[in-house]
């Protein structure tokens, strides 16, 4: 059975509740929040389209030894490879405490469904090939069971690419403003405890 | 012409230096960099001289995109970031400059080397160069400037200046250095 994307999104909440996961634009962002409700440890790029993973790339690198955990980017197949020239970046610097989950549902699917060039794209070699630590596919839940237990364990840099649907939740559109998603992640951030993750 | 070339050279040389001594008084724990020729002497300082330091991680961007990305990552873990690049690639980076850390107010500073005036040796770049003060006002980005008409004592304290108003503005500020003698 395929996996679904807001399915795949509410088991990421639940894996990283106190871990700084930065969410990419779209129907990703918005269904992230309909899952999960607004939550200060996700950063949502609203409209920075293939620089998701750069962005957490960034966190990883600045938040590597001075806080445990991961940094978890939430990317699309069709963001990642508007930026795909990250996958050598984080390979050459390889912060271990950096993972991406890679939502792949083969389309754009904010702007109708076109198709990516993902589908004949081996973004899991790629992303080996480019000096990863660990990168693997996942289709169905007990994959992804064992992939998110192994992307909050493996030194990283972990890609997870897992294949998912094109349905869609019905959600509201996200008009928060980007100055106070930034502030609340910031204090988030420098909360001693860096958590809980409850607005 | 073997007195120009001199010319331009030294001037070269104690801009460079200027700027060097400009980034190290922000004292930053990174320094992303883009490939430029311009540029050699300020990155061979921090890639393989006495910037080279330890704490301190030195590394190059495929694109300046991807730089504004990583370093608006490092600044909201609160890093000291610096961009070095070259005015050509301001147009590859507008997008995610506005989208991102413009419009989430998180602060970021450039360097970013002036191409395509007097001394230009490159046929083609003034296409792009010589209308980068327009394309930033038209984006709404603060930017400085340091050239000639700054004395070059001047210029480090000018960096730090600016990198300071990124930080009192909540923006993106980049300060545009002539390394060419204009």
């Amino acid at each position: 059975m395929t996996l679904t994307r807001a399915g795949v999104l509410r088991r990421i909440d639940a894996a990283f509740p106190a871990d700084p996961v930065v969410l990419t634009l779209g129907g990703t962002a918005r269904e992230m929040v309909a899952v999960a409700g607004r939550r200060p440890n996700h950063l949502v790029n609203l409209d920075a389209m293939g620089q998701t993973v750069g962005v957490a790339l960034g966190l990883a690198l600045g938040l590597r030894g001075t806080r445990g955990g991961r940094v978890v980017a939430v990317e699309g197949d069709g963001s990642l490879l508007m930026g795909l020239s990250v996958l050598s970046t984080a390979g050459h610097l390889k912060p271990d405490n950096l993972v991406v989950l890679l939502l792949d549902n083969g389309v754009y699917l904010a702007t109708g469904g076109q198709p990516t060039a993902a589908a004949g794209a081996d973004l899991v070699a790629m992303a080996l090939a480019c000096g990863w630590a660990g990168a693997r596919e996942v289709r169905t839940g007990e994959e992804l069971t064992a992939a998110l237990d192994w992307a909050r364990e493996a030194a990283g840099p972990l890609l997870v690419r897992v294949f998912v649907g094109t349905e869609q939740i019905r959600t509201d559109y996200l008009l928060a403003d980007p100055a106070i998603l930034a502030e609340d992640f910031r204090r988030w951030l420098r909360a001693p405890t860096g958590g809980p993750a409850d607005v | 012409m073997a007195d120009e070339a001199e010319r331009l050279a030294a001037i070269h040389t104690a801009r460079s230096r200027a700027v060097i001594e400009g980034i190290e008084s922000i004292d930053p724990d990174f320094v992303l960099h883009l490939a430029s020729s311009t540029l050699g002497a300020v990155l061979a300082h921090f890639l393989a001289g006495p910037g080279a330091r330890a704490g301190r991680t030195v590394f190059a961007m495929p694109r300046e995109e991807e730089g504004v990305a990583v370093t608006c990552g490092l600044e909201l873990a609160g890093r000291r970031p610096v961009m070095v690049f070259q005015d050509n690639g301001v147009g590859n980076l507008l997008t995610v400059l506005l989208t991102l850390p413009q419009a989430y107010h998180v602060p970021l500073y450039g360097v970013v080397a002036r191409r395509g005036g007097l001394g230009e040796y490159n046929s083609m770049i003034h296409t792009v160069s010589e209308r980068v003060e327009a394309i930033l006002d038209a984006a709404g980005v603060r930017w400085f400037q340091l050239d000639a008409r700054t004395p070059v004592e001047a210029w480090a304290p000018e960096i730090k200046r600016a990198w300071t108003y990124s930080r009192t503005t909540h923006r993106p500020v980049f300060t545009l250095v002539n390394l060419m003698g204009g």
